[in-house]
């Protein structure tokens, strides 16, 4: 198992502070979801945690050691980090993208092991992507291709795996697919993974934990349950929600919601 | 596992029958010329059979010509290579990091100042020059690495400031290429267009170490050029040192065509045409790329030559104009295709 936590983050785009004194503990072998408007600095926050920005101030705890210090190599065999919409080289294999995902146990040459093999071939396997292994990337269609870079990250063997919002440009049924495939990585693999996402009924719905982010700072933690509320979604959304409990699942979906008229709201209205 | 064989198999097959193609090639090429030395007389020369004339064109002419070519091609070809993986761009080559404008200028500096003067300079000038070409080489790439720099390199940056210095560097050249006497302009300008004029022996030895110690170097890098082909997010989080990786791949572009553009001039079109050859026949996973880059490169120099040598005989064509004639139009094909 690894711990990944913050301690008094703050990150900032040149002048402009997006984080600031984020404390954030991350729950080892449970699904995480963070959910927040536009804006407000979650995919920042993934992306520092995942050492692709570096922090203004505090610091990133990967296993009791200070991220920005460590190895990024090192890093790269406990964490693996998938961005929002990655991009293939046009005419790579799936099998050989898969087997980029051992470049931080590689060593030399780069000549793939037997044992490297195996393990893209298990990740392979694990996504339903077997059958495709020697098709090019950009003949796949987009739930296949998210597939594919999923299994890029189980081939690097981490206990954590960070997602920036997975089921961008899916479908319903592939949104759920590849959900439901994390999950199952989750239970079996017993990984930790952290997701940014948009919809928040897929965020209760698959997540343990959930972080509730408006202007880079915490506005609520815990349960899908303690999240999911009226209050905490008119903070951060600054939405009017009707929560109701899912009857397939039990967890608290989102059934309908209006926009809360503020002043300011209305004086746009009216001006247009 | 015999479903990956199949791959290896195919990359293997291809390259295969590209250095066989390399090997006709060059054979076709010995015996063609001024001089025509029948393909017979030339297995019989090889063989140590030949007369002292046949020896003489072959051994002392054709051959470290042809193996120039052989090295400058895999050479471009390879730093084509680097940098469109480097630049996550298929459209780069050698010269957006200013590697042939900074070459040509510095060997325009080395005419304009030095051989106007002194005409019976006229041996060492040989020696030098590539060595001022090589110098012109590293500095703009320098310049270019540096003004791109801000809290490390984007490859888009690289390429916009790589753009920007070339011209400053082309304008310049102009400058005091106009200056020149027309002796001097007239070998200005045929080193600009990229013309083989080092043609013995001691260009070989210049040439082949670079060559032979910076490819297995690069297919060593092979798998970091993966990654960082995958962009800089997912390369971090694959465990690369992104930038330190890319200033290492830079420098190794910089010393391959730096070397090969020292003894080549100015050949354009080659680090761009050859890679993406390449990629169409065996992918862009850059241990196999690197190769056949490699061999592309080297067979299309040695035809170009080959080409440029005997179109006009006895007058020659620069190879570099040849290989331009050759690839302007392949690369208005690619830009077509990509829209």
């Amino acid at each position: 198992m690894v711990a990944l936590s913050t301690e008094k983050l703050g990150i900032a785009y040149g002048e402009v502070d997006i984080v600031k004194g984020l404390d954030l503990n991350i729950p080892e072998g449970k699904i995480t979801t963070i959910i927040g408007p536009n804006g407000c600095g979650k995919s920042t926050i993934l992306k520092t945690m995942a050492r692709i920005l570096k922090p203004k101030t505090g610091v990133v705890y990967l296993d009791g050691k200070a991220i920005h210090t460590e190895s990024t190599k090192e890093i790269a065999k406990k964490m693996a980090i998938l961005p929002q919409t990655p991009e293939a080289p046009s005419g790579l294999t799936v099998f050989e993208l898969v087997s980029y995902g051992r470049f931080p146990h590689q060593r030399g040459f780069g000549r793939l092991t037997k044992e490297d093999y195996q393990i893209v071939q298990w990740a392979l396997k694990e996504t339903g992507m077997i059958d495709f292994h020697d098709r090019p990337i950009e003949a796949l269609s987009g739930g296949q291709r998210q597939r594919v870079w999923i299994a890029m990250a189980l081939a690097q063997q981490t206990d954590l795996l960070l997602l920036d919002e997975p089921t961008t440009y899916l479908d319903l049924a592939h949104q759920l697919e590849v959900l439901k495939l994390l999950e199952r990585l989750n239970q079996e693999q017993k990984c930790t993974i952290v997701m940014v996402i948009h919809d928040l009924n897929h965020a209760a719905r698959f997540a343990h934990h959930m972080v509730a982010l408006n202007s880079g700072t915490i506005i609520k933690e815990g349960s899908p349950t303690e999240v999911m509320t009226q209050e905490v979604l008119k903070k951060v959304f600054q939405i009017d929600a009707e929560i109701i409990e899912d009857p397939r699942t039990g967890k608290p979906v989102c059934m309908t919601y209006d926009l809360i008229e503020t002043k300011e709201t209305l004086q746009t209205a009216k001006a247009m | 596992m015999e479903w990956i064989q199949n791959k290896l198999r195919k990359s293997f097959f291809i390259m295969s029958i590209i250095a066989l193609f390399i090997i006709i090639s060059l054979f076709m090429s010995l015996n063609m010329g001024v001089i025509r030395i029948a393909p017979m007389d030339v297995l019989k020369t090889i063989a140590g059979y030949g007369t002292e004339k046949q020896e003489l064109v072959l051994f002392d002419f054709r051959l470290p010509r042809l193996i120039i070519a052989l090295l400058i091609g895999a050479g471009l070809g390879v730093a084509g290579a680097i940098l469109q993986g480097v630049a996550q761009n298929e459209l780069a080559d050698p010269g957006i990091l200013g590697i042939n404008a900074g070459a040509g200028f510095a060997v325009v500096l080395f005419i304009f100042f030095f051989q106007g003067s002194t005409a019976s300079l006229g041996m060492l000038s040989i020696f030098v020059m590539p060595f001022f070409a090589f110098i012109g080489a590293f500095v703009a790439a320098f310049f270019i690495y540096i003004l791109a720099w801000k809290k490390g390199v984007t490859p888009t940056r690289l390429i916009l400031v790589g753009i920007g210095i070339n011209a400053a560097f082309a304008a310049a050249l102009i400058i005091f290429q106009l200056k020149m006497n027309p002796n001097d302009f007239m070998q200005a300008a045929i080193w600009l267009s990229g013309s083989i004029w080092g043609t013995n022996w001691k260009f070989v030895l210049a040439t082949l170490p670079w060559v032979i110690l910076l490819i297995p170097l690069t297919l060593y890098k092979a798998r970091y050029l993966n990654v960082l082909n995958l962009g800089d997010s997912l390369a971090t989080g694959l465990g690369a040192d992104v930038e330190r990786e890319r200033r290492i791949l830079l420098l190794i572009a910089v010393g391959l065509s730096g070397s090969c553009v020292a003894v080549g001039g100015g050949i354009a079109f080659l680090g761009l045409v050859a890679p993406h050859i390449a990629r169409m026949l065996v992918g862009p996973k850059h241990q196999f790329l690197i190769p056949a880059s490699a061999l592309v490169g080297a067979f299309i120099l040695i035809i170009a030559d080959m080409i440029g040598r005997n179109l006009l005989a006895p007058s020659e064509i620069p190879v570099g104009i040849v290989v331009s004639v050759l690839g302007a139009p392949y690369f208005i094909y690619l830009l077509m295709r990509t829209n």
